[in-house]
């Protein structure tokens, strides 16, 4: 019969072992890579208020991946992605982020579709060193400057507003552009506005920012704003419904000026909704071509797509992005090398590394001042005709727009 | 005897449970992921502060019978009152927690205000619009004064130390559950807690009893709103940046659900509901993820879903519970307890 | 500019009053504050969606299609979830409702995928000018069913068998109980009432931009409407609902979008301290 007290004692000598099993030290053993399987992290939002883009983009990013594996992996190992979901709560990618440094150790981690989640994990990162390859979104503070272990994945709102404003600016002659900006009233919202503001500023024009709330059933004050400023063109800065509730109110009203909206705001989903009366004069910016405006690029990912039961989302942008990320993803895993670890991936990227995108983005290149990856874009409309998506130009006959 | 050994040996598991998360090795031995139940020490510091949230919510709701969906507002207003008093008072990290809780007692006192007039449902909505005045006064403080991106907090330091791991945290955190709970407790116990009690169950008898009803209803709020904030404050410095668009309805509704998974009047089914809530979705992922193995159409579809599914389980979870175990998680203990004496 | 922020918050309003409607009449009838009342809105936009895509129905078949698919629900949420916790206090009731609209959300997802669907009903489109004034016809169109459906309820309420045993039921529990009210048909019916009053703001909430769950946010903004016009009251539901509209547009358009929240939500909160009961509804009398 052991007495309480013997009890005691055996329980504060366990936990001195405890002690002394924990002060030998830990340290993750191969960063999430295995003899055979390599386990990648991917949070998105896939149940939460931007899940109608984050989604798409999490089915390229896993496609891509599937396909990687089909041809045998990344130097005799396949890519396993732990997938997070992370319903937009910068709480969560907290969570999820340092999931993947220690609980189920990862090589590196890409998405991370929240501003405020990846401003508020700067310090993190640089102390878990666990490398961020390709984001949904960037934060301006993550890149300004650029930040270690941080890799952007999506064109940034500086260079959408100044491709949109200059290619309008040129492609209606004007001399000096009044422009009016419907932005949703967050912060990345007032973010953009700055940036619209400068560019059409630096052309001696005239600026109007119009902000409109996430939560929307109609658009007439916004509209009836714009009417009254009669515009050249009109910025969109918002969810999908901010897209559709704004040019359905300017097509009642017969408001023919051209809009361009960001690059999220480009999905087949807003051009059904609006319908060729409302669409026609709809564009949008994108670093991604939605694989319709360029079958040639895009034949490999609409194969997978349809083989894998995504061939609907081929021409949303979000999943080319998550495809064209995917790639990106192998292709720097292969090139650290047969004995990948944290340190050796992010070594390799921040020296100077270029994916092959095969056109279906702008060139997408880290260096050791930029971060971003992603710096140019072109503008798209839609073809109700033929149903798909057109591009102005190519990426490089709009770099000159960029500063 | 009995009971020492047992609370010397939890206090033991509390004491090695960050090490053990962190490390993923129990006595030296590496363990697996769903063995932790694909629980990490980051989780668990999120859960300590929550579960000051709930087991405050619980004081107001639970034993003083005042519903309220505010508590993601203190939340924010713990935030803002740190960040104000770090930011332009320049106070030191303990001085800006107190300036949280004075500043949740004050706000507390007001949003107790409407009690004075309206009961249950009316209340309730009157907590909710209090939300969305305090949530835009965030967002148009966070604007002028800090970063559109979010309001950065300054670093966590009392007297030379820093808090800058998850460890850390934890072993700060924890303490202060333990003080918050231990505190309640006693007040419940209590002249004034008793008070309270009867003022939930019968208001109207209470109040013929001699009861001053409406100073009590303004206290226990302002005591409760106190906490809440303190517990913001907390929230903030450990996610180091904040920004008004985290605190959401959506999460006072959370507090809610803890605390009625928990079993309301309880504090410790506070404490109980708040884990259950928090932790549960990632043992469900953690068991999704590891169905990927098997076979079969369902179970694929089920797996690409993982997060709807983890939602509807969750919910199905909550509606069963309300309907067979009002009492929460304690109620069911309890039941037990009762059971096993007779 | 006022007379068309007039014009579109009247517009507007009427289908806030909808969908404050189908609050008040479930809370009405059974006492429970429909949370889920938003993600109800959502469903709506998601049946017309399966009915004009999937069934291939034309307007008139989508609109019976949702109506019926709606009620049967209603009843059915009444049935499986409310019922089994008739006469708890008011938490559960609460909390009861939140889990339903987790459980709808969760249930949307999974049948429909993420993301929102294009809702394109052969409803009138385009444009009027009427003086200065622009009215677009699914507006006048959305706003003209609302009223519709307001009236034949308000006359169903006070004219028809089951109307009247509902505000039997609504009065006094027990009293119509014992006269051999089946109460608990009368509460399915209610809830099959406020499920399509709902179901037919969706679908027009999803016609005017996409059906998704993120309607339930406009849902949500109806329910001061209802607080303000009065939880008891139906009439004051929708004056509540027109309110909300008018000034969501008027301030949005003066002041700025921002100015909506506050313009909204401090009223609430005076009209819950000053004359909680709501312009329209009656004083509660509390009980020893």
């Amino acid at each position: 019969m052991i007495s309480n007290r013997l009890r005691l004692l055996l329980a504060g000598v366990t936990l001195c072992f405890a002690g002394v099993a924990h002060a030998a030290g830990f340290e993750s053993p191969q960063d999430g890579v295995y003899a055979d399987h390599i386990d990648w992290g991917m949070t998105a939002d896939m149940s939460g208020p931007s899940s109608g883009a984050q989604n798409p983009w999490g089915q390229g990013f896993q496609t891509a991946m599937k396909v990687v594996n089909a041809r045998g992996g990344v130097n005799g190992r396949s890519i396993n992605v732990l997938v997070e979901d992370t319903r937009y709560d910068a709480t969560a990618e907290r969570v999820a982020y340092e999931k993947f440094v220690s609980q189920t150790p990862t090589l590196g981690t890409s998405g991370m579709g929240n501003s405020s989640a990846q401003t508020a994990m700067i310090p993190l990162i640089k102390r878990a060193k666990l490398p961020v390859l390709g984001t949904y979104t960037t934060a301006k503070a993550t890149v300004e400057p650029p930040t270690p272990y941080f890799y952007g994945g999506f064109c940034g709102f500086k260079e959408m507003a100044q491709v949109g404003v200059g290619f309008f600016t040129d492609h209606l002659s004007l001399k000096s552009p009044k422009v009016a900006l419907v932005r949703l009233d967050v912060a990345s919202g007032k973010e953009f506005a700055g940036y619209v503001e400068a560019s059409v500023t630096a052309r001696g024009g005239t600026f109007k920012d119009i902000p409109i709330k996430v939560v929307a059933a109609d658009a007439t004050p916004q509209v009836l704003e714009i009417l009254a400023m009669k515009p050249d063109f009109v910025a969109i800065h918002g969810v999908t419904t901010t897209s559709i509730l704004v040019m359905k109110g300017l097509a009642q009203y017969g408001l023919t000026a051209p809009a361009f909206a960001i690059t999220y705001l480009g999905t087949p989903s807003v051009y059904e909704s609006l319908g060729p009366d409302a669409g026609k004069n709809y564009s949008f910016v994108s670093c991604f071509s939605p694989a319709s405006s360029d079958p040639k690029a895009s034949a490999a990912m609409s194969a997978a797509a349809d083989q894998y039961g995504q061939g609907k989302l081929k021409d949303d942008v979000n999943f080319v992005a998550g495809w064209v990320i995917g790639n990106m993803v192998a292709d720097a895993i292969a090139k650290a090398g047969a004995e990948p670890t944290r340190e050796k991936l992010s070594q390799m990227v921040n020296a100077g590394f270029t994916a092959n995108t095969g056109g279906l983005s702008s060139e997408l290149k880290y260096t050791p001042t930029d971060h971003l990856g992603l710096v140019g874009l072109k503008p798209l409309s839609y073809d109700y005709g033929t149903k798909s998506f057109r591009s102005y130009g190519d990426y490089a006959d709009f770099t000159k727009y960029l500063n | 005897m009995r009971r020492i050994l047992r609370w010397s040996l939890f206090a033991a598991f509390l004491v090695y449970l960050p090490f053990v998360l962190n490390s993923r090795m129990v006595f030296g031995y590496r363990v697996g992921n769903m063995a932790l139940l694909n629980l990490g020490l980051a989780q668990v510091d999120l859960m300590l502060v929550s579960i000051i949230g709930a087991v405050s919510l619980n004081f107001l709701t639970g034993c003083a019978g005042l519903i309220s969906v505010g508590h993601a507002a203190f939340f924010a207003l713990g935030a803002m009152a740190a960040a104000a008093a770090g930011q332009q008072l320049g106070l030191p990290f303990v001085a800006t927690l107190v300036a949280a809780t004075l500043a949740g007692a004050l706000a507390g006192v007001v949003a107790g205000l409407p009690s004075l007039r309206v009961r249950g449902l009316y209340f309730v909505l009157s907590t909710m619009a209090l939300h969305f005045i305090v949530v835009f006064s965030f967002a148009e403080y966070q604007y002028a004064f800090h970063d559109v991106a979010g309001v950065t907090m300054g670093d966590a330091t009392i007297l030379g130390y820093e808090l800058d791991s998850n460890v850390k945290w934890y072993f700060f955190l924890l303490p202060i559950v333990v003080l918050v709970c231990a505190m309640l407790q006693s007040v419940l116990r209590h002249r004034e807690g008793r008070a309270m009690l009867a003022m939930r169950d019968h208001e109207l008898a209470a109040a013929s009893a001699g009861i001053d009803v409406r100073v009590l209803r303004l206290k226990v709020f302002a005591f409760s709103s106190a906490i809440a904030s303190l517990a913001g404050a907390l929230q903030a410095y450990y996610l180091t940046t904040v920004s008004a668009e985290i605190f959401t309805l959506d999460n006072a509704i959370h507090f809610v659900a803890m605390i009625i998974v928990g079993g309301m009047g309880s504090i410790m089914g506070g404490v109980a509901g708040a884990v259950v809530w928090l932790l549960l979705p990632s043992v469900l992922v953690g068991t999704v993820v590891e169905m990927k193995m098997l076979p079969g159409t369902l179970t694929q579809f089920l797996v690409s879903h993982q997060p709807q599914v983890v939602n509807l389980t969750f919910g199905v979870l909550v509606a069963v519970l309300l309907i067979r175990a009002p009492g929460g998680l304690a109620g069911l203990y309890d039941d037990l307890m009762r059971r096993r004496r007779v | 500019m006022l007379m068309q922020f007039a014009a579109s918050g009247f517009l507007l309003g009427s289908v806030y009053g909808l969908i404050a409607l189908g609050f008040a009449v479930i809370y009405k009838a059974t006492r429970v504050f429909n949370f889920a009342q938003g993600m109800l809105m959502a469903v709506g936009a998601y049946l017309a969606v399966t009915g004009s895509v999937a069934l291939h129905l034309p307007v008139l078949g989508t609109f019976a299609f949702v109506i019926l698919s709606a009620a049967v629900l209603g009843a059915l949420i009444q049935t499986v979830l409310i019922r089994p916790l008739a006469g708890r206090p008011l938490l559960p009731m609460v909390m009861i409702t939140i889990a339903l609209s987790i459980i709808l959300r969760a249930s949307i997802e999974l049948i429909y995928g993420g993301g929102g669907r294009t809702l394109n009903l052969a409803l009138p489109s385009g444009s009027v000018l009427i003086g200065p004034v622009r009215i677009s016809a699914i507006h006048v169109t959305a706003a003209a069913v609302s009223w519709l459906c307001m009236g034949l309820f308000m006359a169903f309420f006070r004219f028809s068998k089951a109307g009247l045993l509902m505000r039997a039921t609504a009065d006094s529990h027990e009293a119509a109980v014992l006269s051999g009210v089946n109460a608990n048909r009368i509460n399915a019916l209610a809830w099959a009432l406020g499920t399509v009053l709902a179901a037919i703001g969706g679908l027009f909430l999803g016609q005017l931009q996409l059906a998704s769950v993120e309607l339930e946010a406009i849902g949500l903004l109806a329910l001061p409407a209802v607080v303000i016009g009065g939880l008891q009251s139906i009439p004051g539901a929708i004056i509540g609902g027109l309110l909300v509209g008018l000034i969501e547009q008027l301030a949005s358009g003066y002041i700025s979008p921002k100015a909506r929240d506050i313009f909204i939500y401090v009223p609430l909160l005076l009209i819950l301290l000053v004359r909680p009961w709501g312009l329209l509804g009656e004083r509660e009398l509390g009980r020893v």
